[in-house]
């Protein structure tokens, strides 16, 4: 059984104190046993940003790759060896934005996978600018008289888009995000978990404060996750920001699809063919 | 030219709407021609529309070794009203022009009274409701099979393999409508003037993409991702089909960009895994090419050139993207660039190219061309010549595992995620030997400095064992003391082969000089062949001379002349032949 700890990398995050991803990596860590996982059975795929630096601070193979493209990555990865848990993490910038062709076809698609995404509605690693989730009007660095474009609502797309479940959790509150973290790694399929993870550098608006004044854990009312339109009402209320898992459905994952392939992991299969299977295959061209 | 000896081959060019069988009917004819040992080379040239465009197969049939698709048809088969004037102005004098009777009118043909014209009723001959159009052109099979003096039973016998499937009544009625076209040709045309007997082989009859296919296939690939686009999407279609018999996992992904990275993320898991795509896609693609670099990941990419820039001409052929394959991702990192020469050699590179990616953990690029990946041609059947070999991959190692550890050869050895205790990152980052990034909280200090020197290094030494241990130097091939030297890349070799036999029949001293691995070029002995050859004249599918400058570029050797074409035609020897005596105003 593995702790926590076992997860500690003996590099230490360079993010800036009160980061958002700090509780985000912690919470990850301290969910982890619990479902339960050794450091080895997991594989955390990252894009490029200040979240995406999460692989290399956590005991697990890892790969912190290019912006935009953790997810094909890790898919590619999952399909070829489906018995190791994936994990997808990133901001907002690498998912909603230059990622986001693969997103929704990664939430259609339905492998088996978690994307955990540090939303902090700011482009923090090049210095504060408009985010694909800044809010209308948010002055940053490239939008100095505002921003002209509303936000992208990361739970609605989703759902309109076939995920097969959608949470959010605010990184402050981490026995929520724990908890949460372990469903989407158990749920079979593609799991959304978009976390608000504030930028304390770049962003004023969206901080802790806000969030802790603002969030209310749906999971906590009686929020039926069965019911997708009581979930697009969470997910566009805005009397408060709705936080927990809004939906989930027991789809078939893609790998099932691939059954009788994947059987054994691609990546255990014997390589090669028989003579016989050689001179069938060219048989066919005679 | 030579035309003393008695006629071993003979080129038929079929050609009507896009949507008439054409090509099927050109398959069907071709496997019936390689049952019986005969070499066939046939070349599709059609559009970028499902229906309405105008579509024409030709393929050369020898009783020899037919190197190229031929440069005018003996005999064409018109099935539509625009084909007579597309096509009569092309064939050879004293040919043969069958054409469909039901649709064109005999006083289109007053442009040339030296051919011999058949008028084919082929649509009304059929009365048989179940036969539909495209089941037709069995008859015009039929009706070649005759002419040109072949044994009809090969056609039968093929007719029932290929429809066994279906059952007995659609054997039975494909084999009538054969027979339909047999009778009627028996009835109302001539026999050929040409001796096509075979040499009693049985050869295969299929594609390059075929042969890349099956080549990846034959050779331990586990995953193939693409993003279909022409001329690549074959490769897609035949992995699509053997996916479950073959337990492999084929992806359509949602683009380019996907697709390269899906195959990043299974090669780092430890799988064999490649996809094909053409220039607009490679494109997409090439952050991943430098992504694989920088993580040293293994990984295969096939490029289908056809004629750019941009959308270009996309279903015409042209081999423009040499440049691409040399200059794409930023920065520094060893690559490795094969171009096949034929079908058969296709199926070798795939091999080879999975090999080379995890010996050196790098990202190996196949550039073929649409010539080259969609032409039909006849081939014995391939056998593996190059085990499987895995190169440095490891599932267990000991506790202080670095992933990108500096070894004497450059390689590290690869661990398959999933064992205990070895965890390590992979970064596109700059990092250290265990993975660590470098380039962030580090970066300038001396000994990240120090770092990158040796890192970077690590990767880029891999090509110069790349060069000394694998790449093959040219071929030069034809006479040593040749007078002229024609130097091509990929798929022209059996064009430029072709053109140096028309010069052997004038008596002059023409060889061939062929590259297939391009980059990185063995340098030396490059240099030394070129140093061999007297005068070389470049021929190359471009305007620019692509090899040539890369040539130039690696050996400072300077290949002046360059013959090209960029109409997006392939050469046939013929044409080569012609342009080659114009370039150097022989005549």
């Amino acid at each position: 059984m593995s702790e926590a700890k076992d997860f500690n990398h003996t590099t230490a995050p360079d993010w800036c104190p009160g980061c958002g991803d700090f509780g985000l990596l912690a919470g990850l860590k301290k969910a982890l046993p619990g479902i339960p996982l050794e450091p080895h059975q997991l594989m955390v795929v990252s894009g490029i940003g200040c979240s995406s630096n999460l692989p290399g601070f956590v005991n697990t193979y890892g790969m912190h790759t290019l912006h935009g493209r953790a997810l094909p990555i890790a898919q590619g990865f999952k399909l070829a060896n489906h018995k190791m848990t994936v994990l997808a993490v990133g901001g907002d910038g690498d998912g909603y934005g230059i990622g986001m062709g693969h997103l929704v076809h990664a939430m259609r698609r339905n492998i088996d996978m978690t994307y955990l995404i540090m939303n902090n509605s700011i482009y923090g690693l090049t210095t504060g600018q408009t985010s694909p989730t800044s809010g209308f009007k948010m002055k940053t660095k490239s939008t100095p008289f505002g921003n002209p474009e509303v936000p992208i609502n990361p739970l609605t797309l989703a759902m309109g888009a076939g995920c097969s479940f959608v949470a959010r959790a605010y990184t402050g509150h981490v026995t929520q995000l724990v908890e949460i973290i372990q469903k989407a790694i158990r749920h079979q399929g593609f799991s959304l978990v978009d976390t608000f993870s504030p930028c304390v550098t770049f962003n004023k608006v969206n901080t802790h404060q806000f969030y802790k004044d603002h969030c209310k854990d749906i999971n906590q009312e009686g929020h039926d996750t069965s019911d997708i339109y009581a979930a697009f009402r969470q997910a566009t209320c805005e009397q408060y920001i709705a936080t927990g898992i809004f939906y989930e459905s027991e789809r078939p994952c893609y790998e099932s699809a691939e059954e009788e392939t994947l059987r054994e992991p691609l990546v255990n299969h014997k390589l090669g063919l028989s003579e016989a299977q050689q001179a069938e295959l060219m048989a066919e061209f005679v | 030219m030579n035309q003393s000896k008695e006629k071993r081959n003979v080129v038929v060019r079929i050609a009507g709407a896009a949507g008439d069988g054409i090509a099927s009917a050109g398959e069907i004819f071709g496997k019936i021609c390689a049952r019986q040992g005969l070499h066939i080379m046939a070349y599709n040239s059609y559009q970028s529309a499902i229906r309405g465009g105008h579509v024409w197969l030709q393929l050369n049939v020898g009783a020899c070794d037919t190197l190229t698709h031929g440069e005018k048809p003996d005999v064409v088969i018109l099935l539509n009203r625009t084909s007579p004037s597309v096509h009569i102005p092309d064939v050879k004098e004293g040919g043969v022009v069958f054409y469909n009777s039901s649709l064109i009118t005999q006083d289109l043909f007053k442009m040339r009274e030296d051919l011999t014209y058949y008028h084919f009723p082929f649509r009304e001959l059929v009365t048989d409701p179940g036969v539909t159009a495209v089941m037709a052109n069995i008859m015009l099979v039929g009706c070649l099979v005759e002419v040109l003096g072949l044994n009809p039973q090969v056609g039968l016998d093929f007719i029932q393999d290929r429809f066994d499937k279906k059952g007995k009544e659609v054997v039975d009625l494909n084999r009538r409508v054969f027979q339909l076209g047999i009778d009627w040709s028996k009835k109302h045309a001539k026999r050929l003037n040409v001796s096509l007997k075979g040499d009693g082989k049985r050869r295969m009859f299929l594609t390059g993409n075929h042969a890349f296919a099956m080549g990846l296939l034959a050779h331990g690939l586990k995953f193939y991702c693409a993003y279909p686009m022409s001329p690549s999407t074959g490769v897609l279609h035949y992995l699509a089909t053997k996916a479950k018999s073959h337990k492999i996992v084929v992806k359509q992904a949602e683009d380019e960009l996907a697709v390269v990275n899906f195959i990043i993320g299974a090669a780092h898991a430890g799988v064999r895994a490649a996809c094909a795509t053409s220039g607009g896609g490679f494109a997409l693609m090439t952050e991943g090419i430098g992504l694989a670099g920088m993580l040293e990941e293994p990984i295969v990419v096939i490029s289908v050139q056809r004629g750019g820039p941009s959308t270009g001409i996309p279903t015409k052929h042209e081999q423009g993207d040499l440049n691409q394959m040399l200059g794409a991702a930023h920065g520094e990192f060893a690559r490795i660039v094969l171009a096949p020469k034929d079908v058969e050699d296709a199926f070798h590179i795939s091999g080879r190219a999975l090999n080379l990616a995890e010996k050196y953990q790098t990202p190996v690029l196949i550039l073929s061309d649409l010539f080259l990946s969609e032409h039909f041609e006849t081939a014995e059947p391939f056998k593996v010549k190059q085990p499987i070999d895995r190169g440095k991959l490891i599932s267990k190692a000991a506790g202080d595992y670095k992933r990108f550890l500096i070894t004497d050869d450059f390689v590290s050895p690869r661990l398959i995620p999933g064992a205990p205790g070895l965890m390590y990152c992979s970064p596109s980052d700059e990092h250290d030997e265990k993975g660590i990034v470098t380039s962030d909280v580090l970066a300038g200090l001396p000994e990240s400095r120090e770092l990158r020197n040796r890192l970077h290094l690590k990767r880029m030494k891999k090509l110069d064992r790349i060069r000394q241990e694998d790449m093959r130097p040219p071929e030069l091939l034809g006479p040593r003391d040749a007078d002229l030297t024609l130097m091509g890349w990929g798929s022209t070799h059996d064009a430029i082969k072709e053109a140096c036999e028309f010069f052997a029949q004038e008596g002059l001293k023409v060889n061939q000089l062929h590259f297939t691995d391009l980059f990185p070029l063995p340098i030396e002995k490059t240099i030394e062949i070129l140093n061999s050859c007297k005068e070389i004249v470049a021929v190359e599918n471009n305007l620019t001379g692509q090899m040539a400058r890369l040539i130039r570029m690696e050996t400072g050797y300077h290949v002046k002349r360059v013959v090209s074409r960029y109409d997006g035609e392939p050469f046939t020897g013929e044409d080569i032949y012609h342009r080659v005596k114009k370039e150097l105003a022989y005549v």
